[in-house]
Formats: structure tokens, C-alpha cells, sequence
């Protein structure tokens, strides 16, 4: 059911020079009940994520970022609206999501976490492991294979979790806050690891983040939601040049990225605010 | 100054030094109490009819050993223990298991493993004779109760306690229905459940140990009633000496198992 429902029609009037996007989500909604109470998690949320994109979504806490990403990754039902993954191979999995908790399991050695959603899927395990070491190495994670994630840095626990992702190669890469447990130097140095991971994977990507500069730093839009329920307040185009460096955060133009979402997001913070304080 | 010198010592280092000290540290006290009981015992503070020194006991033990009868109810206590651990374990880690993923399962039995739990598991020896006889099945099923129960509740709380987010990471990635259960449900709780079945091993000795007291002529439980009614305190001694070696013995032994199973489990901290 689900499934059918998350896939995108094959054909759509292709007159236009621009190809299909990749994901398309129209007037989506989520309502949940908390106790007795319905809350209204998203409202009216429309997004188009176009393929090979990296898609930044930002704001306050509680607006129903999570819980979009939730959605696409068929956690969570919605109550309304229509979202759509356009597949390209129907061998592969729509989305694979990568957890803020990174949530590895934590009886499975890293590779045997890494192999975990192609095991699932059934492929066979010199192919998983193969496949899985391939990734590793490319994550730079070789020489860890057999350790165990209570033995790994929170870094390294994160860049297993990319893995695991990567691993099962999904349609849409979906990262929920990955790096928000992190402390800032090592922040830092995975948002680069992954500015190179996504230039080599040319992963459509839809990136949770409570962090503007890391948006800025990461995306090629920058979407700003409202406070609860959440909706799209605007869509920051973000024209820093590609491959992006860390050195670019001191960049005139980053500021000024940054500054115009920051004015956005402002008074929705401030709303999420006295909502957590009255509400 | 000196304050904060000792707290940057406190490091994993300094940590396992203290452990180390500290097995040393329960020998000593060993030591001590039995040195003190045998100096006790041959200067009589103690009435040697009844506490005889440990030499003395030592010496018995050894005899005793060497005549092979403490090997015979050994191995009739241990072939007892054995049985009644994989009576209680088996089924338990399986009702366990289910209830901890059906809800409706566990409001039902709750109240009946509530009601059984806290009877004394000897008492269920008359009423598992009328059942099963007079005969081994009986004694077996009388130290199985509780430890059965034992290891349903701690396997229940297994499942209980996973993680939420671990268990939808899993499903996300593919793992539904049976492969959900054998890949995610089943290890998550193995740490409980080793507990479980550890707390159970122990119940099960003393309650085979007390049955044979009152309901067994061969056994070290047997044995030790005998040596005491007939006032053979010596042989009591040596009797106590071994079932509490095989106690250990057991205890140490699925430790063993448990940390070959779970590598992954942190020491000092069932953290998942």
C-alpha cells in the first residue's frame, strides 16, 4: 500500500527540458494523537527535491522536520496529501535514513551492520560483504570491520551509519540531525567527509538540520519551516560554489546565506517558543 | 592542587588497578576467617565437636574424595541441576520472548507469575509427587518452578527494555516479522536474558540441594542431612564444601558462555 503510494507515477508530461524530480511531496500532512489531544505535526507541506539534489531542511525544534523525514522513510503515515519517490531500479529501497542516534545495532560487528539492510533484502553474503567492504573503505572505515560500536568514537559510529545507508543504495539518502550529537570539531570535519561521500555517490539527498551554517555549508536549497504545524516558510536557493570546502564558512556570501535564513527562522523560533511555554 | 592531580587518576587504568586489589583484598578475608577458625577451634574457644578445623575438614574432604562417594552424589545432584536448569531455561526464554512482544499474552499471565513466584519452591515437592510421582521427574519439576519463572520475567524485560529507536532503525532496514525477532528481539535481550538463567542456576542448586534434604536418599543435599542427623559433622562440612564449589563452579561457567556470546556487551555495564 505504501508502497504504491510513494511511487511516482512513470510518466509525467515530459514536454519540459527539465527533468522529472526525484521527489515530490504535495499538500502532505501529519496528524498524531497525543493522549486525547490530535496535533498537527505538517500542514500544507509541498516540496519538490529534484535527482542528485542535497536538500537541507531547517527548523525550530519540534516544527515536524523529523517527522517529514519519517514519512519518506515509511515510519510514519500521513494523514493527507500525496508523496511520491520516483524508482529507477525496483531491486533497490526507496530510502535508507540515517539516525541521529545513529541507532547501529549494537550486537552486529561493523560490517555486519553495514550488511544488515542487504541482508535483509537477500542478498548473498559474499556479495553483502563485498559490497559492504567496499563502502568502508570508502568511508574510511577499513581496518574496523570486525569492531564492535561500543568500540568506535561517536564520529566513527556516524560515518558506520552513512555506511549502512550507502550500503543499502536507496533512492533518496534521508538524514535526520546526524551530526548533532557531535562535538564541533568532529562536526566539522564529517560535514566534509560527506561533501565528499555525496560528490562520489551522487545520492539525492534530504538533510534534517537544527544547524543554518551546516545547511548553508551542506545544500543546494536551504528549506525553512515553520513553527508547529510545520509548513514551508521559504526555499533558500544556495549559489556557493561546488566542491564546497569548509573555508568557504568565511566567505561574504556564507554570511550573508546565513544571516537571510537566520532572519527567517527567527520568529518561527520564537513562536516554537511561546508555544512550548503557553501551549 | 593534590585534589585534582588524584582526579585526572581516576582513569580506566587507575579503575582496573582497584579491581584487582579487590579480588586480593576477598582472599585475605577468606584467609583470615578460616586461620582465626582454626586457631579457634584448636585452643577450643570453639567446640571442635562442632566446628572442627578446616585442616581437619581438608583432610575428610579429601578422603571422602578419594573413596569416590562425594563423586557419587555429585554427579546425582549435578545430573539433577542440569535437568531442572534446561527444564526451567528452555521453555522460559520462549514464553519470555512472546511475552514481550504480545501484550495481550502478558496481562494475562502477569497475575498467575505474580501469585507462583514468591511461594518457596520446595513447597511445590508434595504437590509435583501426587503429579508425577514419587520419583526424579517430581524432584526436577520442584526446582524448576521458580527458576522458570525467574527466567520468564528477566527475559520478558529483555525484549521490554530494547530500544525503540533500535528496533525502527532495524524494520527501516528490512527486518520484519521472524527476521525482525531472530536479528533484533533475540540478541537485544540476551543480556537480560543471561541474567536470568544466571539468578535461575543458583535457585536451582539451593532448591535441589533442599530437596534432596527432605525428599532424596543419594545427592549431596541427602548426604549432608544424613552426616548431620547422624551427627557425622565432618562429613557435613565436607558436603558444604562442595556444593558450594559447584556452585561456583556453574556460576563462573555460564559467565564464560555469556561472555563468549556477547562480545559486544560492555563490561561493568549492560548498556546497549
Amino acid at each position: 500500500m505504501q508502497e504504491t503510494l510513494r511511487q511516482a507515477p512513470q510518466e509525467k508530461e515530459v514536454a519540459l527540458a527539465k527533468p522529472p524530480p526525484k521527489v515530490v511531496v504535495w499538500d502532505l500532512e501529519v496528524t498524531y494523537l497525543v493522549g486525547r489531544r490530535r496535533v498537527t505535526a505538517l500542514q500544507n507541506f509541498s516540496l519538490e527535491v529534484q535527482a542528485g539534489e542535497f536538500c537541507c531542511i531547517v527548523g525550530p525544534s519540534g516544527c515536524g522536520k523529523s517527522t517529514f523525514l519519517r514519512v519518506l522513510a515509511g515510519l510514519v503515515s500521513h494523514t493527507a496529501g500525496r508523496v511520491e519517490i520516483r524508482r529507477e531500479d525496483a531491486s533497490r529501497p526507496l530510502t535508507a535514513m540515517v539516525f541521529q542516534e545513529h541507532a547501529l545495532l549494537p550486537w552486529r560487528t561493523v560490517l555486519d551492520n553495514v550488511a544488515f539492510g542487504p541482508e535483509n533484502r537477500g542478498i548473498p553474503k559474499a556479495e553483502r560483504y563485498r559490497h559492504a567492504r567496499e563502502i568502508l573503505a570508502k568511508m574510511g572505515l577499513s581496518g574496523f570491520e570486525h569492531a564492535y560500536p561500543h568500540q568506535l568514537s561517536g564520529g566513527m559510529k556516524q560515518r558506520v551509519g552513512i555506511a549502512r545507508a550507502l550500503a543499502n543504495d536507496p533512492e533518496v539518502l534521508l538524514m535526520d540531525e546526524p551530526f548533532a550529537a557531535l562535538d564541533a570539531q568532529t562536526r566539522n570535519l564529517m560535514q566534509e567527509e560527506l561533501l565528499r561521500v555525496w560528490a562520489q555517490f551522487g545520492k539525492t539527498v534530504i538533510y534534517v538540520t537544527h544547524a543554518i551554517d551546516e545547511a548553508v555549508l551542506l545544500g543546494d536549497r536551504v528549506v525553512v519551516m515553520t513553527a508547529r504545524p510545520g509548513r514551508i516558510k521559504a526555499v533558500v536557493p544556495v549559489n556557493l560554489e561546488r566542491p564546497r570546502t569548509l573555508e568557504q564558512k568565511g566567505s561574504a556570501r556564507f554570511a550573508e546565506l546565513y544571516n537571510e535564513i537566520w532572519y527567517l527562522l527567527r520568529e518561527e523560533v520564537d513562536a516554537a517558543l511561546r508555544e512550548a511555554v503557553y501551549g | 592542587m593534590p585534589r585534582f592531580g588524584r582526579l585526572c587518576m581516576v582513569e580506566p587504568g587507575a579503575r582496573r588497578g582497584r579491581r584487582e586489589g579487590g579480588i586480593l583484598l576477598s582472599l585475605t578475608s577468606v584467609v583470615a576467617l578460616l586461620s582465626l577458625w582454626e586457631v579457634a577451634a584448636g585452643t577450643g574457644w570453639i567446640h571442635e565437636a562442632f566446628f572442627p578445623r578446616p585442616t581437619v575438614i581438608g583432610a575428610q574432604f579429601t578422603a571422602l574424595v578419594r573413596e569416590g562417594i562425594l563423586g557419587q552424589h555429585l554427579s546425582v545432584t549435578l545430573g539433577r541441576l542440569l535437568w531442572s536448569f534446561l527444564v526451567s531455561a528452555l521453555p522460559g526464554v520462549a514464553l519470555g520472548l512472546v511475552l514481550g512482544v504480545w501484550r495481550t499474552a502478558r496481562e494475562v499471565v502477569d497475575p498467575l507469575v505474580a501469585f507462583v513466584y514468591p511461594i518457596p519452591s520446595v513447597l511445590f515437592l508434595p504437590l509435583a509427587a501426587i503429579v508425577l510421582g514419587r520419583g526424579e521427574a517430581a524432584r526436577v519439576a520442584t526446582a524448576a518452578v521458580t527458576s522458570f519463572l525467574l527466567v520468564v520475567i528477566n527475559t520478558t524485560a529483555g525484549v521490554r527494555q530494547l530500544d525503540r529507536s533500535l528496533v525502527e532503525a532495524a524494520m527501516h532496514y528490512g527486518a520484519r516479522g521472524w527476521r525482525l525477532f531472530t536479528k533484533v528481539l533475540l540478541p537485544g535481550s540476551l543480556p537480560w536474558i543471561f541474567t536470568g538463567l544466571r539468578l535461575a542456576l543458583g535457585l536451582t542448586l539451593i532448591v535441589v540441594i533442599a530437596v534432596e534434604m527432605v525428599g532424596a536418599e543419594t545427592g549431596l543435599g541427602a548426604w549432608l542431612w544424613l552426616s548431620w542427623q547422624t551427627l557425622r559433622v565432618r562429613d557435613m562440612y565436607a558436603g558444604l564444601l562442595v556444593i558450594a564449589l559447584l556452585g561456583m563452579a556453574v556460576t563462573y561457567g555460564l559467565e564464560a558462555v555469556r561472555r563468549r556470546l556477547l562480545p559486544w556487551v560492555q563490561e561493568g555495564e549492560s548498556k546497549l
